[in-house]
């Protein structure tokens, strides 16, 4: 049934030949182009004068390190991105799985209620800052008088512009966003974990918190594993509610470092330093990314 | 133990999902309603729950005096492009790395990695090349970023769903006497259809609700929707319904999408590591 | 139609060694089934056929053409798979013709060919239905069909009954077996499922870790085993394997029990006596023989399984235990001292540190 060779079959065949590879070459290709050579190419600035004030790319060797090295901003940057994270993933992670634990179960309106929860994760991070700035700010948002009607006295707080309320503030807003992230993960580690396990459990009369210690959190491990690490690589760049928010304000101090390293570069014009700055954040996040994800690998859910 | 309505368990969860709900819709329903009020009622104490006349006027300010339209627009054809193209790319990738285990684990981890780069790392060298080449605020330019940026989900969820669909279909197809791009059009593609659908919806919210590149790499002329609201920062106070309109216009489409692909939404948040 | 011939093939996976140098030609119109234990590279073999898997050396060659580059397509061979493997986006129509299709068959040959396809196989009512709207049996007609309508030089079976129960497998194989001998075409056949290679082959290889075994007719590979696991693995139920040793005399088992050979029989082994051997006997060729008189073994009866005709008994020779099939009425009760009698006419002497069959 074979017909005669054509151009066309060569072509065909050839095609098939390198089948995997062209699958892939598009994508690669891009990927390379937009975030490889990128990458590379400001390896050069790295160690140039790449600034708008400053014409020129002449060779400055270090100095673009140790510029954002000594710089106090820089280092408070690094400490507030390290305490939001952290703070941030804690509150998420623990209210997540309190919801998660509430919505094991089967009851009336679930389905509902589940497609309600999770509606923060589909706003854009820009809207959830601004949505929170309108809901705190002073003096038109209610938060200030909600707050005096309950306790009785007149509540001043400048959510957006006094420590530590803008910290409080930017936590709200980012546990709002993710914490549905968190239950949704957690909540199909729950669902997973086999019923008669707690049938065999209860047999041997554990139920109640000891089911939750000796079973539940054991069984959950791979998947909790899974998203804080999730949630970690993505808290650390925290960045969109605090450009809405607080502007990093007052003054610098809700930098985190994403936001130090845009206002260096994109404020300030310092590219070079900023790239300075970047690189040692990758670096920073590399590490992370690698003692994360292998330790995710090692626990392995499947 | 009783069981029931009342127990102290039930009570419990009936509480916190009633407190957590309240959380989730307090800041909608106070920009929803920022969004309709009068200006004259912004500062009234106490604050007006409801407007006594709501009105359209901040939703047409916010679209026309400020380019809220041009930025919807603008992130119409920018979304729904990357997404058309991270998807196609993203589902070809995924195959071969499914099938052929291309490149071994050094391919499919490498494009893992690129989604956990810092963005800042990223887009400071690209926002750099992109005015030496004139792709600095076009659309074009933030088309290929975002295909990029969105290019690592759609692999890995599309990897794992091409996993778990048997192989032997395709083999069948080959045997029959397809090329293996036609295996791959006339059988895979259709088989991986509901997935696919998954991950487009997933890049679409993605790029529709991102910022940060927005900001950087566009200005004038291609911005999106989320940097309209850079008009609406540091002049406290004048406009908070505009940039509340502007705010449910933008969460109207990405919330809707979402809900609809909720199902996927395992799988779209973990990068297909677990099946919802 | 075509003849096939493998020579010298080898496949690797990575550091695993699967087919470890397959020499084999088949004839036109032959059914061959491959049958062995899982993992014995059976089902690699014929992958490799239909061009799913590389060769990593030796050749294929089908009609006399070597096929090692041609892709599967552009071999004409046709295969039905275990999971049947039917399109769930297309009707039962469309997945029979789809073959025909991606070769860009006229519309109204396509028609008629599926028509006929399907007349065949008794599924022409079924032709607008999706796959998930049939049954596993009429899913396995469909992927046959799906083989018949074009018509290939080979038809390749990877297990293809496996996933049915056990009446609806009867039935297929008997439809299978009546198709060959419809079309006369090549058929090669993956299962390892022994009954089905006994009934379906015109010739069984058998395969063992990546090499075959023995090949040949059902019959002789039945009656005439060259290794100690082609007789363990045909044959339902399996045959005994009793050590023992082999003494001028006959065998003699552990527990002093001794059986005397015929002359002939003495003659042939001669060479091994004195050695430690392991008789292979059917449970088939195992009697009860009167209490006394003719020569006999005896022992105790220490299971008794009826499955309706007859019965298969356990007791111990030498402290190992044997199966007997035996007439129903003549099984006996746990604990009974019986006497044995074994059909000297067919068994084995396999040498036990190369498992092969001695004498032959």
């Amino acid at each position: 049934m074979s017909a005669p060779a054509t151009r066309f079959d060569t072509l065909s065949e050839w095609s098939d030949r390198h089948f995997k590879w062209l699958l892939v070459a598009p994508a690669v290709l891009l990927i390379l182009a937009l975030s490889v050579y990128p990458l590379l190419f400001s390896v050069w600035v790295l160690f140039v004068n790449y600034d708008f004030t400053v014409p020129g790319h002449g060779f400055v060797g270090l100095r673009n390190f140790t510029r954002v090295l000594a710089d106090p901003v820089a280092r408070w940057s690094l400490w507030v991105t390290v305490l939001l994270s952290t703070i941030n993933v804690a509150i998420e992670f623990l209210l997540g799985l309190a919801l998660a634990l509430a919505m094991v179960k089967n009851f009336r309106g679930r389905g509902l209620i589940m497609s309600l929860l999770i509606i923060p994760l589909f706003i854009s991070p820009v809207i959830v800052g601004q949505a929170w700035a309108l809901l705190l700010q002073r003096p038109f948002g209610p938060t200030n008088y909600v707050l005096s009607q309950i306790l009785g006295f007149e509540v001043t707080i400048g959510w957006l512009t006094q420590a530590p309320w803008n910290f409080i503030a930017l936590v709200l807003a980012d546990v709002w966003q993710w914490t549905p992230f968190m239950f949704v993960i957690l909540l199909a580690g729950l669902t997973a974990i086999p019923p008669n396990l707690y049938e065999a459990a209860e047999l041997d009369g554990v139920d109640g918190w000891r089911a939750f210690w000796w079973i539940t959190l054991p069984q959950l491990g791979p998947m909790i594993m899974l998203a804080i690490t999730f949630r970690i690589l993505d808290a650390v760049r925290l960045f969109d509610t605090i450009f809405v928010m607080t502007g990093g304000g007052p003054g610098t101090n809700t930098y985190s470092s994403s936001f130090y390293l845009y206002t260096l570069g994109f404020t300030q014009f310092h590219l070079s330093e900023a790239t300075a700055g970047a690189w040692m954040f990758l670096v920073i996040t590399a590490i992370l990314i690698t003692f994360l994800v292998r330790r995710l690998l090692k626990a392995e859910p499947t | 133990m009783t069981k029931g309505l009342f127990t102290r368990a039930n009570i419990a969860r009936t509480l916190l999902l009633g407190f957590f709900l309240l959380f989730t819709f307090a800041p909608l329903y106070w920009m929803f309603i920022t969004s309709i009020k009068p200006s004259d009622d912004y500062l009234a104490v106490p604050p007006v729950w409801f407007p006594a006349e709501p009105t359209m006027l901040h939703y047409t300010a916010a679209l026309f005096a400020y380019r809220g339209l041009d930025g919807l627009i603008n992130s119409v054809i920018i979304s729904a492009a990357a997404t058309l193209l991270s998807t196609v790319l993203g589902t070809l990738m995924a195959y071969s790395l499914a099938r052929f285990n291309t490149g071994g684990q050094h391919l499919s981890f490498w494009v893992l990695s690129q989604r956990f780069l810092p963005p800042i790392a990223i887009v400071l060298p690209i926002f750099l090349i992109y005015r030496a080449v004139g792709l600095h605020d076009t659309h074009l330019g933030l088309i290929i970023a975002y295909t990029v940026f969105t290019l690592p989900v759609t692999v890995w969820m599309m990897f794992a769903y091409f996993r778990q669909m048997p192989k032997s279909l395709e083999e069948a197809a080959l045997v029959d006497g397809c090329t293996r791009w036609q295996s791959l059009w006339r059988v895979a593609i259709p088989l991986a259809m509901p997935g696919i659908v998954a991950a487009a919806v997933f890049a679409f919210i993605a790029c529709w609700t991102e910022f940060f590149f927005a900001l950087i790499l566009t200005s004038q002329t291609a911005f999106t929707l989320p940097t309209v609201f850079r008009a609406f920062l540091g002049f406290q106070g004048a406009q908070y319904g505009e940039a509340s309109a502007l705010a449910m216009v933008s969460l109207v489409p990405s919330i809707i999408l979402g809900i609809l692909a909720q199902r996927h939404l395992v799988r779209g948040l973990t990068l297909g590591a677990v099946r919802g | 139609m075509a003849h096939v011939t493998i020579k010298g093939l080898h496949k690797h996976f990575g550091a695993v060694h699967v087919v470890k140098g397959i020499d084999l030609a088949i004839a036109d119109g032959e059914f061959t089934v491959l049958v062995g234990p899982s993992g014995c590279g059976k089902s690699t073999l014929l992958r490799t056929v239909a061009g799913l898997e590389q060769a990593s050396e030796g050749t294929i060659e089908i009609g006399g053409k070597v096929v090692n580059d041609i892709r599967p397509r552009d071999r004409d061979v046709a295969m039905v798979f275990q999971d049947y493997a039917l399109y769930p986006h297309m009707t039962v129509a469309q997945n029979i013709g789809f073959g025909l299709r991606a070769r860009n068959f006229p519309k109204p040959e396509i028609e008629t060919r599926v028509k006929r396809a399907a007349k065949m196989l008794n599924i022409d009512q079924l032709l607008d239905r999706l796959p998930r709207q049939l049954s596993g049996g009429q899913r396995q007609r469909v992927a046959i069909g799906r083989a018949i309508v074009r018509n290939p030089q080979i038809f390749l079976f990877d297990e293809p009954l496996s996933n049915l129960d056990a009446q609806l497998r009867d039935e297929m194989r008997s439809e299978i077996k009546r198709l060959h001998q419809e079309l006369g075409a090549t058929m090669i056949y993956v299962t390892h499922d022994q009954i089905e290679a006994m009934t379906l082959a015109d010739r069984i290889v058998l395969m063992n870790a990546g090499q075959i075994e023995q090949s040949g007719t059902p019959l002789e590979l039945y009656e005439r085993p060259r290794t100690r696991f082609v007789a363990g693995f045909l044959g339902s139920p399996k045959i005994n394997f009793i050590k023992a040793r082999l003494e001028n005399a006959g065998i003699v088992f552990a527990d002093g029990q001794a059986l005397g050979l015929p002359a002939a029989d003495a003659q042939r082994y001669a060479a091994h006596a004195g050695k430690p051997v392991i008789f292979g006997i059917r449970p088939q060729h195992i009697d009860r023989a009167p209490m006394t008189g003719s020569p006999h073994i005896k022992s105790t009866v220490d299971l008794v399984q009826p499955t309706g005709a007859r019965t298969y008994v356990t007791f111990a020779i030498g402290g190992e235990p044997v199966m007997a099939e035996l007439d129903a009425h003549d099984a006996g009760k746990p604990g009974d001292e019986i006497a044995i009698a074994l059909d000297l006419a067919h068994f084995l002497l396999i040498d036990p540190e190369s498992g092969n069959v001695l004498g032959r």
